[in-house]
């Protein structure tokens, strides 16, 4: 009967399945920070944990249970509720940090859902990448780069836990806090993007200008003059008084068509890229005036 | 090996395992509407299957090979949702059974039943969770497996097994709603083993 099993790829695919939820499990966490079901998290440090914003409903008095069943203290390290993501600070560094993958998903790829809302162990669900989406404007107010969804099942308490390839690397963070209760997963890269300025600044820096635009399509001239192919600029249809772009110099009509060096086609983008290290410092923003291409500094603001 | 044979070899594999467990499948028509599953536990006509499925005192037991059976209660057990049956038929090819003691997390599980009346239908998933279940009448603890394979009225009494097509645990959607919930095959050894008389 043994005989017969050892040559049983079944059997092989299933015990790689079984690692690789043991492999992730390993870095996966309870976290008791509202009332009644608990949720789950991912460590990425030895004493930092990432999980989705919407299971923080306390900010004190927070614990984390961790999978060997000791039971650490945390504290709130920051919070991002426009992707819904957090990060945990543990009282002690006693966790495995998990290893995101270094290639994005792939739509139709093998995907365990993984969670951890009882001490009772770890638990999963198999699933694959069903779909790829983003950008996208989440209903908590922030822009998501990028989303994977899954079909596998999003048991109660799987949020801010991971979902996993075959090798038990994290593909992202899942979440059914962001479009109305649908399950979907914010991609590693992205996760650990945000969790790194979460612990840096305890927020998501998110920039802005000060202006009111909509979208228009370049004329071929335009493009000529900018010296590149790019279909669409931002219209610049109204100036906030004392904004950033008022004291930048920008004005109504001017077409907004790159910031800091990068092309910017839709307002989508430019919400993208006011992030980071951008906000609070001088960049330059590229709009076409009277058809000719033009360099403006502006300081970008922080919108709190 | 590359990518396509290992394919052909998963899909092949997992088509012969689907096959051997049906051969051990029986429907059990115990109530006026619907059945349930149930497995073949010995060669002699001894089956397993739910309690709740054997809702009368005269449930009819019908074969992978379409033989239909009356069947004899031997005992049950509504705590834990077990019943067994005996029909008088032999050389029955039996269900092989796993050690559940054992159980991965993660691991590969099928689920083979009679779901809405399809006999013999076969769904996948992985084991999603062990737990333990507290129960007022009798007061025990049970343990229970999850899975997220797609389990549905019809379901009730048959297989879970792993990927070698050993059983692991017997699906039992009374108890989980609408979760799949299944009993560890080692519990439902010991409910055996005490009407059997062994140990």
């Amino acid at each position: 009967m043994k005989k017969e099993n050892e040559n049983n790829p079944l059997m092989a695919l299933s015990e790689a399945m079984a690692e690789a939820v043991a492999t992730a499990g390993r870095s996966t966490v309870l976290v008791n920070a509202r009332r009644r079901f608990p949720a789950s998290g991912v460590s990425f440090a030895p004493d930092l944990v990432l999980t989705a914003d919407h299971v923080i409903e306390r900010e004190d008095d927070i614990t984390v249970g961790m999978p060997d069943g000791k039971e650490l203290s945390a504290s709130l390290a920051g919070r991002d509720p426009g992707c819904d993501l957090a990060v945990l600070r543990l009282s002690q560094p006693l966790a495995t940090p998990a290893e995101p993958v270094s290639v994005e998903g792939r739509v139709g790829q093998l995907a365990i859902a993984l969670g951890r809302p009882t001490p009772e162990g770890i638990q999963a669900s198999l699933g694959i990448i069903s779909a790829i989406g983003g950008p996208v404007r989440t209903g908590r107010g922030g822009l998501l780069e990028r989303y994977l969804t899954t079909d596998a099942t999003p048991y109660p308490g799987f949020s801010g836990g991971p979902l996993i390839d075959a090798g038990g690397r994290i593909l992202g963070i899942n979440t059914s806090g962001l479009a109305r209760g649908t399950s979907l997963a914010i991609p590693a890269s992205l996760a650990w993007q945000t969790g790194e300025m979460l612990v840096k600044h305890g927020h998501i820096r998110r920039g802005y200008l000060g202006i009111r635009s909509q979208p228009v399509e370049l004329p071929t001239v335009a493009q000529k003059a900018l010296g590149r192919q790019q279909l669409t600029g931002l219209l610049l249809v109204g100036i906030e008084e004392d904004s950033p772009a008022a004291a930048g110099g920008l004005m109504i009509g001017d077409i907004l068509v790159g910031l800091a060096g990068e092309p910017i086609a839709d307002p989508d983008e430019l919400l993208t890229k006011l992030t980071g290290d951008l906000v609070g410092n001088s960049t330059q923003v590229e709009v076409l005036r009277g058809g000719q291409p033009l360099c403006v500094s502006v300081i970008v603001g922080d919108r709190k | 090996m590359n990518t396509q044979a290992l394919v052909d070899d998963i899909t092949q594999t997992s088509a012969m395992v689907a096959e051997k467990v049906q051969r051990s499948l029986v429907i059990v028509q115990g109530r006026r509407f619907g059945a349930g599953a149930g497995i073949i536990w010995r060669k002699d006509g001894i089956i397993l299957t739910n309690n709740h499925v054997v809702n009368s005192h005269h449930p009819r037991v019908i074969l992978a090979d379409r033989g239909e059976y009356d069947a004899k209660i031997m005992g049950r057990d509504p705590g834990i949702d077990l019943a067994l049956l005996k029909i008088e038929a032999d050389d029955l090819p039996v269900a092989r059974i796993a050690d559940s003691h054992n159980l991965s997390i993660g691991q590969m599980v099928l689920a083979v039943g009679h779901p809405w009346g399809q006999p013999g239908y076969v769904t996948v998933g992985m084991l999603s969770s062990k737990s333990e279940l507290r129960l007022r009448h009798p007061n025990r603890v049970l343990s229970i497996i999850r899975t997220d394979a797609a389990l549905a009225p019809g379901n009730s009494g048959g297989p879970l097994v792993n990927a070698a097509g050993e059983v692991i645990g017997i699906n039992t959607m009374i108890i989980g709603g609408d979760q799949g919930v299944a009993i560890p095959i080692h519990v439902a050894e010991g409910f055996v083993d005490e009407i059997l008389g062994k140990r």
